[in-house]
């Protein structure tokens, strides 16, 4: 798993987040989903097992997951299990986790997540974009991807379009500006997770 | 050529609102520069060490009179009267502000142009042979696939923050004219026996600091599976590219690294999964496009020889003109018509490559009157009217004299291909333009040139190579040692189809050795050729010891920079 500075940094949780479910409306709503950082967190105890809060919601590294996660899930005392009772437990990806070598924990996850998160450590850094399109192109997940870390408005058009459905904006990133993003463009010139290429548009086809 | 319609239109345009909104929260503070800076790359707009430059894609290098003309037009209203066209196939502007590029980008929209994607970590404007669709050598015409191929790329969500830069080259020639092996992709377009358009896949290839010819990792793929095959390619690469250190990041590395099969394996196991939707082209779209560059109204004419072109040209014309068709122009695949090299690299006056708004608005008259109002913009930086009656060849020479763009120098030393260098680029160690004045006016005389027949002079002022040194027979490169310009000297690098990586003979130069040490290697050269060997058979033939002896005979120590950095 890599080092998330920039999430360490703004380790007070996103108060809010931009949710975008496709083919609907973005609107701004509060967040439930604390972002849990891994072992080197104060939050776990010195076996790995996960000791937070019970009353949020929690996304753990995948890393986490294969580690201790599944394991736990399990026991059907631990409090992993009870989490995936609740629906209160997901995970996230690090922008270096290679989702298509842990095929079967995925598959099995589907039915277990709520939501997965997938990090960027820096805004630049456009690996998870990739990742977001695997989950939906590859593992048919259907449901929501909230993209965590370095998150801004200049990257939200990009990561609708392959396959992220919620944005734990950076704190200093205006909401407002946010949501008018996706207004922007109304043509596309590639199929992505949202739309087929306008070429392919009957209904464009007529407006010309 | 392409005309855009509701959907390219309406995407500029909105591209064009986009940065606006982008540079308007950078003015206000909103957006911190670090973070503006992507965005404003994959705008074409650097910070250079005077002002802001922006550099506009010439997709494929095709350009319309008109588009021309809003050029020249930018040039005079926003610059200092001049652009400078690329060896990709764009132009830039040099003394730009930053206020004033939203209303650029507005007047290239106007007609049919844009900046998208000519700078940043992401797929860059695609080049390709400048000679496209009018070659005598052509296989197949590969402006519809570089046409298709722009569209995908164009704001793609998924690649707008790779590892690195990346560029795509396409040809369908029998002589490479894109240096198609040392780009991130080169697309070799070809028809296979059944007569279908089919594509060979070069990956990993580049110059810059780590210069590497790319390799073959697919062959006779459909055209229409483009899109999907290279959405596996650059996802391989979007996941598993070097993203660490800059100077590793580009793909090369990334092939050389697990080696060519297995890159090839990866890119294909990801593609067995994706190969089959519909985000491959479909019939309908290559109709669509490819309609755009059907054949212009050519007359019916007979093919004139060159001895009775030159016989019709007055007697104190002739040796002029017959020169200029010796090396300004080029073969045409239809009886009767040329294509002629304009070249952009007049002997010591302006820096390879530049024309001003006057220059520009004249040759845009020029292509209107002779050649169906299209140009090309070639990737040794000079510009081409592809389809001139032969004819007229002689009527058009005494014209384009007026504009002083008739230089017989094609492919001969003084065609010296050159990034702006230490005069502009904030990236260059050191100056590559008065480099390139210097060997220009040491090389003055056309007779000479002419007899030394066909080399290639590049020059980069930096190890990011835009002046393609890696492969110019000679290749001179801009390093920096204790804050000092030294130049370090190639030889043997070579593009098109035996494309091959120059090899450094030794100790870097000063500035003002480098027209003697020239003079040296092409003396060397002169003393060793055989009949019309050209300089590159001759250095094959000898390898690099005679040339390097006289480059080093004479030169104290002290005079060298010592080390080859």
């Amino acid at each position: 798993m890599s080092a998330s500075p920039s999430i360490l940094k703004s380790h007070s949780q996103a108060t809010s987040v931009l949710l975008y479910p496709k083919g609907g409306k973005p609107s701004i709503i509060a967040n439930e989903w604390q972002v849990w950082q891994g072992a080197t967190d104060e939050s776990t105890t010195q076996n790995g097992e996960l000791n937070i809060d019970y009353q949020k919601k929690v996304l753990v590294p995948f890393a986490w997951w294969l580690s201790h996660g599944q394991t736990q899930a399990k026991d059907s005392g631990s409090a992993v299990a009870k989490r995936i009772q609740d629906k209160t437990i997901g995970v996230w990806f690090a922008a270096d986790d290679d989702i298509l070598k842990h095929t079967e924990v995925i598959e099995s996850g589907k039915s277990i997540w709520p939501i997965i998160g997938a990090d960027f450590p820096i805004f630049r850094d456009g690996r998870s974009f990739s990742t977001a399109a695997l989950l939906r192109e590859r593992f048919q997940w259907i449901g929501e991807i909230r993209a965590i870390g370095d998150v801004l408005i200049d990257q939200l058009i990009q990561g609708a379009r392959s396959g992220f459905d919620s944005f734990a904006l950076r704190a200093d990133q205006n909401r407002d500006v946010a949501l008018k993003q996706f207004d922007l463009f109304t043509v596309t010139t590639q199929n992505s997770w949202r739309d087929r290429r306008s070429q392919l548009d009957s209904q464009l086809e007529q407006i010309q | 050529m392409y005309k855009y319609d509701y959907i390219d239109q309406t995407l500029v345009n909105e591209r064009v609102t986009q940065f606006k909104d982008q540079v308007e929260r950078r003015i206000d503070g909103s957006l911190p520069e670090e973070e503006f800076r992507p965005l404003r790359l994959q705008n074409g707009l650097y910070h250079q060490r005077h002002a802001y430059m922006l550099r506009v894609a010439i997709p494929y290098g095709l350009l319309s009179s008109d588009q021309l003309r809003t050029l020249a037009h930018i040039a005079d209203k926003y610059d200092r009267g001049y652009g400078h066209f690329t060896t990709r196939q764009n132009i830039q502007f040099n003394w730009i502000k930053l206020e004033e590029s939203p209303a650029i980008l507005a007047d290239l929209a106007k007609v049919q142009m844009h900046a998208i994607q000519t700078s940043g970590n992401c797929i860059r404007n695609i080049t390709s042979d400048a000679f496209a669709g009018v070659a005598a050598d052509e296989y197949v015409d590969p402006r519809p696939v570089c046409e298709l191929l722009r569209q995908w790329s164009t704001l793609h969500p998924e690649f707008a923050f790779l590892p690195r830069k990346f560029k795509f080259a396409v040809c369908g020639a029998k002589e490479d004219r894109t240096i198609l092996l040392c780009h991130d992709v080169g697309i070799s377009l070809k028809k296979n026996p059944q007569g279908e358009l089919v594509a060979d896949i070069y990956a990993g290839g580049g110059m810059g600091r780590t210069p590497i010819l790319g390799s073959l990792i697919k062959e006779n793929l459909p055209w229409n599976v483009l899109p999907s095959y290279l959405t596996a390619l650059l996802r391989v690469y979007n996941r598993f590219g070097r993203r660490d250190n800059i100077y590793k990041a580009r793909i090369k590395i990334l092939v050389k690294a697990l080696g060519p099969e297995e890159f090839a394996r990866q890119v294909e196991g990801e593609w067995a999964r994706i190969k089959d939707g519909d985000d491959n082209f479909q019939q309908s779209e290559w109709d669509r496009v490819a309609n755009h560059f059907t054949k212009p109204a050519y007359k019916s004419a007979q093919s004139i020889s060159g001895q009775d072109l030159i016989d019709g040209a007055p007697a104190n014309e002739q040796v002029a003109f017959a020169r200029w068709l010796e090396r300004n122009v080029k073969a045409h695949q239809v009886a009767g018509y040329a294509s002629v090299i304009f070249s952009l690299k007049p002997h010591g006056s302006v820096a390879p490559g530049d024309a001003t708004t006057e220059q520009m608005l004249a040759i845009a008259d020029l292509a209107d009157q002779y050649s169906f109002g299209e140009l090309r913009v070639t990737h040794e930086q000079n510009l081409v009217l592809a389809d001139v009656e032969q004819a007229q060849l002689l009527a058009l020479w005494h014209k384009a004299k007026a504009q002083n763009v008739v230089l017989p120098n094609i492919g001969l030393l003084t065609d010296i291909i050159a990034c702006p260098g230490g005069d502009f680029c904030s990236l260059a160690n050191a100056k590559s333009l008065p480099i390139a004045k210097a060997v220009q006016e040491r090389f003055d005389d056309l007779d000479y040139l002419h007899d030394l027949g066909e080399i290639s002079l590049n020059i980069s002022g930096c190890i990011n190579s835009c002046g393609h040194h890696h492969v110019g027979n000679i290749g001179v490169l801009g390093v920096d040692k204790d804050g000092e310009e030294w130049y370090q000297i190639t030889l043997g690098g070579e593009q098109g189809n035996h494309a091959a990586i120059g090899k450094v003979i030794g100790p870097s130069f000063g500035a003002e050795q480098i027209p003697d040490v020239m003079a040296d290697i092409i003396d060397t050269f002169v003393k060793h050729r055989t009949a019309d060997e050209a300089f590159i058979e001759t250095y094959r033939r000898l390898g690099v010891t005679p040339f390097k002896e006289a480059a080093y005979l004479n030169r104290s120590k002290e005079s060298t920079a010592g080390v080859a950095a």
